[in-house]
């Protein structure tokens, strides 16, 4: 198998990108050294999801181009994974050059905890953390990738870390994009939830495996609880470093 | 009914505010989804009954237009008069029509959501002939003058004390109760009496067999099988979708309907009938009307994308987990559905102008597609109801939205322009940060900031660090 190539998403380019940092680090001390093509862009998931279409589709057929020809292309993020995995090839549906390009790519895209899981068989990531956490299911992670065992498998691996489950640690925890801000007084009201859930829960961190859900966790309790830390899994897994963020 | 889908937000924010409604809900999805999961389980392989379903439904809304002739042949020879409605209007005056000819100045009803659609009971009303809903829940928002606030439950938000007023007003309660039993059995008296003088029963339809003719109808008062049996004329109104192949896949999604409906394994009704009744029978109708309403299905069916709309069985399993509905509750849905179902239903029936917050108040989390046994993937139409909306508009205006989706584009297909936009945009976000984090900030996004903090975007991006550094770190390559 060829090399790993990044896929970072421009949630976790612009506004994470100590994930993506963190992403590398990981690798690295698994012994994988992965690449990173400058040209990406976006995948296109927010163009779908608002209905522009041709635009989704001007982004998939730049990613295609890109990554075209790697092996392995893993990312910190299960919605951006699901929409070249899934929704590439229906996009390009109309194209068939493009959708075969595209299906063909879709066996090659992998979720990280999906990767190290069940493709490298690595339930350890060799990190530390002393403490209690708890686990948020993101949707398309879940739902749409089914992957569920992995990250909760990566997180009890981890030495002195107690795994506590949550409450309704399925249940969407209102981002969906542009919902987040168009139906904010619903979206709020989501998350107020599952920070309620994860307060309950005792956990010392929450983990999240999703830049999205993470901007929407995080920025709630940036805001109400200041005190509980919420940490997107690869930074879990890598531990702290230098302060990369800026 | 009146349709209110416009007034999605105004709607959803005034029941935010009811505090009883807001802690029923949050007590309904956690209580129905453990039932719903337990009760699942008496399949030996519930995956694959679901599935069973989702092949059956498929089947019969591919199949629909030769199954309803088929339908039609064998309830006809089994002694039922079956009626074709193009819409609404139609509907109601064919229902009219049969009401007046028998001079009929009252009905009884079982809960109908396609009578929900068409409006019938102020149809009925305003022609002096007094409709009574018999189902409990549906005689409470009935008589409260609202809309179904869930499909299956139709006044399940409504208190006891609520409906206590409401029934020593209307429905002749003698002594003030709270007690669900007491309130239970004043309805039971009121309506007995609607029953024993009913001439006309009109029923909904939830299974139409296309081999036998047989209407099929689930429930746990009671109260249909009164409609189906007590009065002398009988109508029982359905859209097309309602038919399915055989009796033995209908009782398949009988088990599969019940368990995602209400959690339990059967209905405590279940009402299998096959014509009016016949000379040796003890009960039943003299006479059986069958109104297959199309108000839209047609045009549904020979849409692609949207004939996947015409399998839903309604049993209501989307709005019992869907995370907005738990939030918002089932009126700003603003129509005769509500929930993901709704959702779906009420921009295919109503067209997208009026509906455009139903397909755009979504999390797209997909909890409704997972546990829709008739395989239904509710976040693919409403991504398609988004795409639809998109491209009405652009022809008609240049909005904000569409044209940062244009320049979006452009960017997205050239990393170059799109780092070059990125080190325009980047100090002007910055220019509302503080100590990292963006607390408030004007425009389309303002919404984020009520109750969310935003990092400020950064100075040097993932890709600024790896050329900088990050590249230059690896040992292996």
């Amino acid at each position: 198998m060829g090399p790993v190539s990044l896929f970072i998403p421009c949630t976790v380019d612009f506004m994470m990108p100590r994930v993506g940092v963190a992403t590398v680090r990981l690798l690295r001390r698994l012994g994988i050294e992965p690449r990173y093509h400058e040209q990406q862009t976006c995948c296109g998931q927010p163009a779908m999801n608002a209905g522009y279409l041709d635009r989704a589709r001007k982004a998939a057929k730049h990613f295609i181009d890109v990554f075209g020809d790697d092996d392995v292309i893993v990312s910190p993020s299960g919605s951006c994974t699901a929409m070249v995995k899934y929704h590439y090839p229906e996009l390009l549906g109309g194209e068939p050059s493009w959708r075969r390009r595209a299906e063909d790519l879709s066996e090659r895209v992998f979720e990280l905890s999906q990767y190290l899981v069940d493709v490298l068989g690595i339930e350890d990531g060799g990190g530390v953390f002393d403490g209690t956490v708890t686990y948020h299911e993101s949707c398309q992670i879940l739902r749409r990738l089914g992957v569920s065992r992995q990250p909760k498998a990566l997180i009890e691996q981890t030495r002195g870390t107690t795994f506590v489950p949550m409450e309704q640690a399925d249940t969407c925890c209102g981002f969906g994009g542009e919902f987040s801000y168009r139906y904010a007084f619903i979206s709020e009201e989501m998350v107020r939830d599952k920070i309620g859930h994860y307060l309950d829960s005792g956990a010392d961190l929450l983990v999240v495996s999703e830049p999205g859900c993470l901007l929407n966790i995080a920025g709630y309790l940036s805001r109400n609880n200041p005190e509980k830390r919420a940490l997107h899994l690869v930074e879990f897994l890598a531990g702290p470093e230098t302060d990369e963020n800026t | 009914m009146k349709i209110d889908t416009g007034n999605f937000v105004r709607n959803a924010k005034l029941e935010m505010q009811n505090q009883y409604a807001r802690t029923f809900l949050s007590l309904l999805p956690p209580y129905i989804a453990a039932r719903r999961v337990k009760v699942m389980g008496s399949f030996p392989d519930p995956a694959a009954a679901q599935e069973l379903s989702r092949a059956i439904r498929a089947e019969a809304v591919a199949r629909m237009p030769d199954l309803l002739e088929e339908f039609e042949k064998n309830a006809i020879a089994a002694g039922a008069r079956v009626l074709w409605a193009r819409n609404a209007a139609e509907a109601n005056e064919m229902i009219l029509s049969i009401a007046r000819e028998r001079n009929v100045t009252m009905v009884t009803k079982g809960k109908s959501m396609i009578s929900e659609e068409t409006g019938l009971n102020d149809a009925l009303a305003r022609e002096g002939i007094e409709p009574f809903e018999t189902d409990l829940g549906e005689f409470i928002a009935q008589q409260l003058g609202r809309p179904p606030f869930h499909i299956v439950g139709p006044a399940i938000n409504v208190p006891v004390e609520e409906v206590c007023d409401l029934f020593m007003k209307k429905a002749g309660m003698q002594e003030e109760t709270t007690d669900p039993v007491e309130l239970g059995y004043a309805a039971r008296l009121f309506l007995r009496d609607k029953f024993r003088r009913a001439r006309l029963g009109i029923t909904g339809v939830n299974m139409a067999v296309a081999d036998t003719g047989a209407i099929i109808n689930v429930e746990n008062e009671g109260n249909i099988r009164f409609n189906k049996s007590s009065p002398r004329t009988q109508v029982s109104v359905m859209s097309p979708e309602k038919v399915v192949p055989t009796t033995t896949d209908a009782l398949h999604l009988l088990r599969v309907l019940c368990r995602n409906c209400t959690g339990q394994s059967i209905s405590a009704y279940v009402s299998i009938d096959r014509g009016p009744r016949e000379p040796a029978e003890i009960d039943g109708p003299e006479e059986l009307f069958i109104i297959i309403v199309d108000n839209g299905r047609s045009r549904l069916y020979h849409d692609p994308k949207l004939r996947e709309a015409l399998r839903c069985i309604r049993c209501g399993a989307c709005l019992n987990l869907c995370p907005v509905y738990a939030k918002i509750g089932g009126y700003p849905y603003g129509w005769a559905y509500s929930g993901p179902m709704g959702q779906v239903l009420n921009p295919a029936l109503l067209g997208l102008e009026e509906t455009g917050d139903l397909f755009k108040a979504c999390t797209l989390c997909g909890t409704c597609r997972e546990v829709c046994p008739a395989g239904i993937d509710h976040p693919a139409i409403f991504l398609h109801y988004r795409a639809l909306e998109v491209k009405r508009k652009r022809r008609s205006s240049g909005r904000w939205e569409a044209i940062l989706f244009g320049v979006w584009g452009t960017a997205a297909a050239h990393s170059a322009v799109w780092r070059f936009l990125y080190r325009l945009a980047r100090p002007v976000l910055a220019v509302f940060g503080k100590k990292g984090k963006i607390e408030a900030m004007p425009g389309p996004f303002a919404g984020w900031f009520g109750a969310r903090d935003l990092p400020v975007p950064a100075r040097r991006t993932f890709r600024d660090q790896w050329r900088e550094s990050l590249s230059k770190q690896g040992g292996a390559s």
